[in-house]
């Protein structure tokens, strides 16, 4: 939410020209299909962690609001899980539960946001794994591509 | 020859499922048998209508390689897209009950056999071809069997009607025996069937399954014009065999066996097995979309891995979901609902998710981030914004006519 809080009070000052290219993140980033490093879908991009420009990179959700003053932040990761609630009906969930996508993995920003890592490894999709690991992949077929053998 | 015809199988099927779907069977010919084809002008502005949408879905689909579902979600945030999803989930499901269902009456009518000995039957074969088969063969399977249905077209000619009354009914604007809410209850009704959104979800997602880029643009374009043309034509056939028939003998429609009583009468059993045929390809194929629309759908919002060019394996959640709505649809059909009365009732959730469904994909065909040089031109983004102040007048309408008329009663 304060990502959105954040944003309203910067808006009352104009912006100053930037070299690079300007990202709103609400726009840009809030929302949008992340895909891995092979362009397979790994979760959508729920809320992102900000932090002060000059903090300690203590975790500090997008989420809490409090670490997020008026000066320059950067963005430390991409969260996905139980943070969509929130973000529909307030509150915060307990820091253990996010997964945290590294900003270092991220290597492009366009209609969907890419990663340079294989999704098969991230935490964020460990119910996807237990779902071909115990129910699609052992019925008959299901590891088989459609239309062949 | 043969890849060029093919080309445009998912604007058939896409089609089928809005147009021709089993609730849809059974609401063009009540509408037949009560109104004549006074209600025709309204298939004809929900064929425009459908066509622009889905262009736009299409065309986005191939420009950004972004189906639908992933926009709304990114355009409305995760509450107004969690409440379409909820609306279209509902719209989607309910669908699939009545077509499960419409694949067993069907499949009774053929055989003499209980339907609901059928419907478990049915739910497995849908799920096999979901499992297994590939989504090229899938739609031109289902696309082709259900032109069949061109056989109500073929017993119009055959009964070989007063042109002229029929002319004079299209234009007439509602029928002596009823009143103005119900005329208008399923004019609305109709134009909800054929906007309804899980069609942009399932064309969209199927032009990301068949991998189109920019130079399948056309493609696109081909699919939209002969695919949503089709299933109105095939639409307004059925209500016309019923208009000749059933409406001079004063039969009012409430099964599907009636749907074929204009057929026996014109064209004998052999028309009518054609028919049949038709009837079971189009109910299984409207069933193939409604449960891959519910994968979509989920799978899009929650940023799951789907599609069937992928190995269930490679997408374990999409493949699940599907399981879940096609054991839902026999939990449901168990207890022994009448499917069609279902599909009666999904058109009130279909209202809430028409305008969340059509203003992100008009909003996005214009944003140049996505479409670059293939944003929306003049005329499209006219045709879109008068379509959406029909689709708010429909959707406010919806539930207020189907309180004043009992649902039609």
């Amino acid at each position: 939410m304060s990502v959105r809080r954040a944003e309203k009070a910067r808006s009352a000052v104009p912006e100053p020209p930037q070299p690079g290219r300007v990202l709103d993140a609400r726009l840009h980033l809030l929302d949008r299909q992340v895909l891995d490093v092979d362009g397979v879908p790994v979760c959508t991009l729920d809320d992102l962690e900000l932090d002060d420009v000059a903090a300690e990179p203590a975790t500090r959700a997008a989420g809490g609001g409090t670490a997020v003053g008026d000066g320059p932040v950067v963005i430390r990761a991409l969260l996905s899980g139980p943070v969509l609630g929130t973000r529909m009906f307030g509150g915060r969930p307990p820091g253990s539960r996010w997964h945290r996508l590294p900003w270092r993995d991220v290597t492009d920003i366009g209609t969907a946001v890419r990663l340079g890592v294989p999704g098969a490894r991230l935490d964020v999709t460990w119910l996807e794994r237990w779902a071909r690991n115990h129910v699609v992949g052992r019925i008959p077929g299901g590891r088989a591509r459609p239309g062949k053998g | 020859m043969s890849r060029r015809l093919l080309v445009v199988a998912l604007g058939v099927l896409t089609a089928i499922g809005g147009f021709v779907d089993a609730g849809d069977l059974v609401t063009n010919a009540v509408v037949g048998s009560r109104f004549g084809l006074s209600l025709v002008w309204v298939v004809a502005v929900g064929v425009v209508g459908i066509c622009v949408f889905a262009h736009m879905s299409g065309k986005v689909a191939a420009v950004s390689g972004r189906a639908t579902f992933e926009i709304i979600r990114e355009r409305l945030g995760p509450t107004a897209a969690g409440l379409n999803l909820l609306a279209s989930l509902a719209v989607t499901v309910l669908t699939l009950v009545a077509e499960v269902g419409g694949i067993a009456l069907a499949l009774q009518l053929a055989s003499s056999v209980d339907h609901r000995l059928w419907v478990p039957v049915a739910a497995l074969a849908l799920w096999l071809v979901l499992w297994r088969v590939k989504f090229s063969v899938m739609e031109n399977a289902a696309g082709l069997l259900g032109l069949a249905l061109v056989g109500f077209a073929v017993a119009v000619f055959l009964l070989g009607p007063d042109w002229a009354e029929l002319g004079a009914q299209v234009a007439q604007r509602s029928a002596a025996t009823e009143t103005g809410a119900t005329y208008w209850y399923f004019a609305v009704a109709l134009f909800g069937a054929a906007m309804t959104p899980y069609e942009v979800f399932f064309f969209s997602s199927g032009g990301v399954e068949e991998g189109w880029g920019t130079k399948d643009l056309a493609t696109s374009r081909l699919n939209v014009l002969v695919g949503f043309p089709l299933g109105g034509l095939l639409s307004v056939a059925i209500a016309a065999s019923a208009a000749v028939v059933l409406l001079p003998a004063g039969i009012a429609v409430d099964s599907m066996a009636q749907l074929t009583l204009p057929v026996a009468q014109a064209g004998g059993t052999l028309l009518v097995a054609v028919v049949i045929v038709g009837l079971v390809a189009a109910t299984s194929g409207a069933a193939i979309e409604t449960t891959l629309s519910t994968g979509y759908t989920l799978a899009q919002y929650l940023g799951w891995s789907w599609g069937k060019f992928r190995r269930p394996a490679e997408a374990p959640r999409f493949h699940l979901a599907m399981i879940v709505a096609l054991v839902v649809a026999v939990g449901v059909l168990m207890t022994n609902v009448d499917p069609i009365a279902v599909t009666e009732y999904s058109v009130v959730f279909s209202a809430v998710a028409l305008p969340l469904t059509y203003v992100p994909i008009l909003v996005v065909a214009n944003d140049p981030e996505y479409m670059g040089e293939h944003v929306n031109g003049r005329v499209m983004n006219f045709l879109g914004t008068v379509y959406l102040v029909i689709l708010v007048v429909a959707a406010v309408a919806a539930i207020p006519l189907m309180i004043v008329t009992e649902a039609g009663g």
